[in-house]
């Protein structure tokens, strides 16, 4: 008889778990709508903030890998930037997440970016959180942006040698050639420097030189071709007009090519940094 | 042989009888199965981080610290609550005081032995646990030094919700001893609140009394440094310092009106 | 020589106890006034409610009295200089369950500050004086109800006190134990130490006290030594008979059992012509018992006696 009842108990459970299946799930794509603000859950926490800030995160990190979800991005700024924050600023890993998910799933760049520039706010001292916004502002074209969040990055106690590589790449990129061969000239004596980074330094060095010198010419071409109405027959008569000093070599000692009849200039010297 | 002859009564130390009953205490809960229990418990919370840290992206180790050092202060809380509120009364409710505070025992000593004794067994504990957390935490190649601060000071919680408990136990019954001590617990984790809370009520009386409570409940959160260690962030020194000495201080006096109280009582 | 203070003083002792929340009261002990001197065994004795044991814990401190005093060897019970040299054994005492004997005793003996080695000593003899020896291995969880009363007494002598406070001390035992303790008892007094029990059992005090008291609602209804218990001369004679009892007394049987009657006879007159008559019936006389009022028929008079005043 005991049997009896606790099969009968075992199969009406079976059954009800397997109604419940059919209808599917009852909660709406809003829960997330209840997540409760970080103050609160600290409250509730009682002392063990950091373990909530565990949970939540570990959480998190299960419903954005649902790929199911249509708007499973709308909350992912308030998870990552605010609650788990709240619960515990120095947990750099949540920003990191955060932010990776915000630029590279969400394409919210700017909401990314907000979450790093919290994560920065409350850990001054970790550079891995300027370093990542450094990369997201580079991806996302933001050269002048990511050259200063790897300026930042660079700064930190800790931060390894490639930040000041990385940033003056950024430099570069947002077209200020002389600061950025500046910065990799820097690098290139610093005596901390290792082989590999003054090896790169050096060849940045190269086409920085190069393509600073292009623009130079290029310009003073076309100064001269303003003020004159045609282009000068050789690059000396820019020296000659009081264009430029001299008329500049490049890192291989040979001069710069140069079309009198459409007025370009143009390198011999390898491969240049960017231009296509 | 006469009674004149032997009467010669020894005065024992002070401390003597605090020892023999804190020594008894201790065995009392180390031959208890609630005890094993709870450290299983303990134990299992400490070595499932292990499990739950694979769920993570980034640093498994925060949050085997996290669970590991939160599963130390719960399980240790638990005990000094409920073995805490349970100590002074099992011995009037078995009637076990009678005959032991009719020997030379003071009734401070009998309450301080007790106390004693319970902050042996949640020494032990929290030493077995961390034990457990090092271990796991040195297998996968972790630091753990930056840790021993916060366990310090858990320690010291621990010591002071203790006290609690043997406040409230020195004249309620247990499941109010243990409502009290559990709202004591709340309430010092709450207390930064009333600084919230000062800015909101008018200028004057209300304020004050928002600042005495504020200064006068215990704050535990003075005593949680494990948000920071876990970062691999360094307490300071003077930090730890004065947040034992608060903890401990608070503790005594808190023991002290227990003492009081115990002092007056009837044992019927 | 200073006079030597009394071992046990009570002075007006007045203990009331408040209701559930605080209301009502209850009286327990109502002016109770009392002095034991050293050496003798005392019998505290009443029926249950009557506040004996509220009078034994506020003689050891575990009560505070309302009114009045008390004094164990001169010194106030709060004093542990006046616990020191007192032994106590609470009623129905229950120790801690998870400690073997020899523990048990053992912690006694540190709160006493008895050195270890002594310590060693003295529970090995106190166990062989109680009767426990090579038994107090186990704990004490496994013990029966006459060995915890053992255990019992060993911790309230184990420090070799001046007084020994015992409560019902022998309430629970079966007729052996209760033989044991009774002998105990009477070996503390040729210790030359002083005992104080309290008892709702006539015959345990009939056979140990050299004084007893009644207490009845909280009061001393009695107070003496059991020779001045009434009148000591024989009142009546009881007469067991197996046979046929002579037909002159067939009226006089108090019971009868297993072929044994019992004869109640008035006097000693009547008990002489009993005793010849009997083998002249064909019966034969087993044995013949005086009977005097006993602490019983005293007990009963002055319990009756409080319940009728009072009512």
């Amino acid at each position: 008889m005991p049997l009896v009842l606790f099969l009968l108990g075992v199969a009406g459970a079976a059954s009800g778990l397997r109604g419940l299946q059919r209808i599917g799930d009852l909660r709406t794509a809003d829960e997330l709508l209840y997540l409760p603000n970080g103050r609160y859950l600290r409250i509730v926490s009682l002392g063990h903030r950091a373990l909530m800030a565990d949970l939540v995160y570990l959480w998190a990190i299960q419903y954005y890998s649902n790929y199911d979800r249509a708007d499973r991005f709308r909350y992912v700024e308030h998870v990552f930037g605010n609650v788990i924050p709240e619960l515990d600023p120095h947990y750099v890993d949540a920003y990191t997440l955060g932010a990776l998910i915000l630029t590279v799933e969400a394409k919210d760049v700017d909401a990314g970016l907000r979450v790093l520039d919290k994560g920065m706010r409350d850990n001054p001292d970790d550079y891995l959180l300027p370093y990542l916004a450094g990369w997201e502002a580079y991806h996302a074209g933001l050269y002048e942006r990511s050259a200063r969040y790897f300026a930042e990055a660079a700064s930190k106690p800790g931060a390894p040698a490639v930040i000041l590589r990385n940033r003056a790449g950024a430099v570069a990129r947002a077209g200020d050639l002389r600061e950025a061969y500046a910065l990799w000239r820097e690098l290139y004596l610093d005596p901390g420097s290792d082989a590999v980074t003054r090896g790169v330094a050096e060849r940045r060095m190269r086409d920085l030189a190069v393509r600073i010198d292009l623009e130079t010419l290029e310009r003073a071409v076309e100064r001269f071709r303003t003020r004159n109405g045609r282009p000068p027959r050789a690059l000396s008569e820019l020296v000659r007009a009081g264009e430029i000093r001299e008329v500049p070599i490049d890192p291989d000692g040979r001069p710069y090519a140069y079309d009198p009849s459409s007025g370009k200039v143009g390198s011999t010297a390898g491969r240049i940094l960017g231009n296509p | 042989m006469t009674a004149t002859a032997e009467a010669a009564p020894r005065r024992p130390r002070v401390t003597a009888a605090v020892g023999a009953i804190a020594l008894n205490t201790f065995r009392e809960a180390v031959r208890d199965r609630i005890l094993y229990l709870l450290l299983a418990f303990a134990l299992l919370m400490i070595v499932s981080s292990r499990v739950l840290s694979m769920l993570t992206v980034g640093d498994e180790g925060k949050i085997i610290k996290d669970l590991g050092l939160s599963s130390i202060s719960i399980f240790g809380v638990l005990t000094s609550v409920f073995v805490g509120v349970s100590l002074v009364f099992k011995e009037i409710d078995k009637r076990t005081v009678y005959t032991l505070l009719a020997n030379p025992v003071r009734r401070w000593q009998f309450v301080v032995g007790k106390f004693a004794g319970l902050a042996l067994v949640l020494l032990m504990n929290v030493v077995l646990m961390s034990a457990a957390l090092v271990a796991l935490l040195l297998a996968r190649g972790d630091t753990v030094l930056r840790l021993v601060p916060a366990i310090v000071l858990i320690y010291v919680e621990l010591l002071l919700v203790t006290a609690f408990a043997f406040l409230f136990s020195s004249f309620a019954n247990p499941i109010l001893s243990a409502i009290g001590t559990v709202a004591t617990y709340v309430v010092g984790h709450l207390s930064w609140s009333f600084e919230l809370l000062k800015d909101r009520v008018p200028e004057g009386a209300p304020r004050v009394l928002c600042d005495v409570l504020h200064a006068a409940l215990p704050n535990l959160d003075r005593l949680d440094v494990k948000a920071r260690v876990v970062h691999d962030l360094a307490v300071p020194g003077p930090f730890l310092g004065w947040a034992a000495l608060y903890g401990v201080s608070y503790a005594l006096a808190v023991l002290v009106v227990a003492c009081v109280v115990f002092e007056r009582r009837d044992f019927n | 020589m200073p006079i030597e203070p009394p071992v046990v003083r009570l002075d007006g002792l007045v203990k009331t106890f408040r209701g559930h929340l605080g209301l009502g009261k209850h009286v327990a002990v109502d002016g109770l006034t009392l002095e034991v001197r050293r050496g003798e065994i005392f019998g505290l004795l009443g029926p249950n409610g009557a506040g004996k044991t509220t009078t034994l814990k506020t003689m050891m401190g575990l009560l505070r009295p309302d009114r009045g005093e008390v004094r164990l060897l001169g010194l106030s019970p709060t004093d542990p200089a006046a616990r020191a040299r007192v032994g106590f054994l609470p009623e129905n005492p229950y120790f801690y369950d998870y400690l073997t004997g020899e523990e048990f005793l053992d912690f006694y003996g540190r709160l006493h500050g008895i050195p270890a080695a002594e310590r060693r000593r003295r529970i090995a003899e106190i166990l062989a004086r109680v009767g426990l020896e090579g038994r107090s291995r186990g704990s004490l969880r496994k013990f029966s109800k006459g060995m915890v009363q053992r255990i019992g007494l060993a911790q309230a002598l184990l420090h070799r006190p001046e007084l020994v406070v015992l409560d019902e001390p022998m309430s629970g035992l079966d007729p052996i134990g209760r033989r044991e303790v009774r002998d105990l008892i009477l070996a503390q007094r040729e210790a030359g130490r002083t005992v104080f029990f309290s008892s709702h059992i006539l015959q345990d005090a009939e056979m140990l006290c050299d004084r007893v008291a009644i207490l009845v609602r909280g009061r001393v209804r009695y107070e003496g030594t059991l020779d001045a218990l009434g009148d000591r001369q024989p009142r009546w004679f009881e007469v067991a008979i197996v046979g046929p009892v002579p037909a002159e007394w067939s009226g006089e049987v108090c019971s009868s059992q297993g072929g044994q009657t019992l004869v109640r006879v008035p006097d000693v007159e009547t008990l002489t012509r009993l005793l010849a008559a009997t083998p002249a019936a064909g019966g034969q006389v087993v044995s013949v018992w005086p009977r005097r009022e006993t602490l019983e028929d005293l007990f009963l008079r002055h319990v009756g006696a409080a319940a009728e005043g009072g009512a």
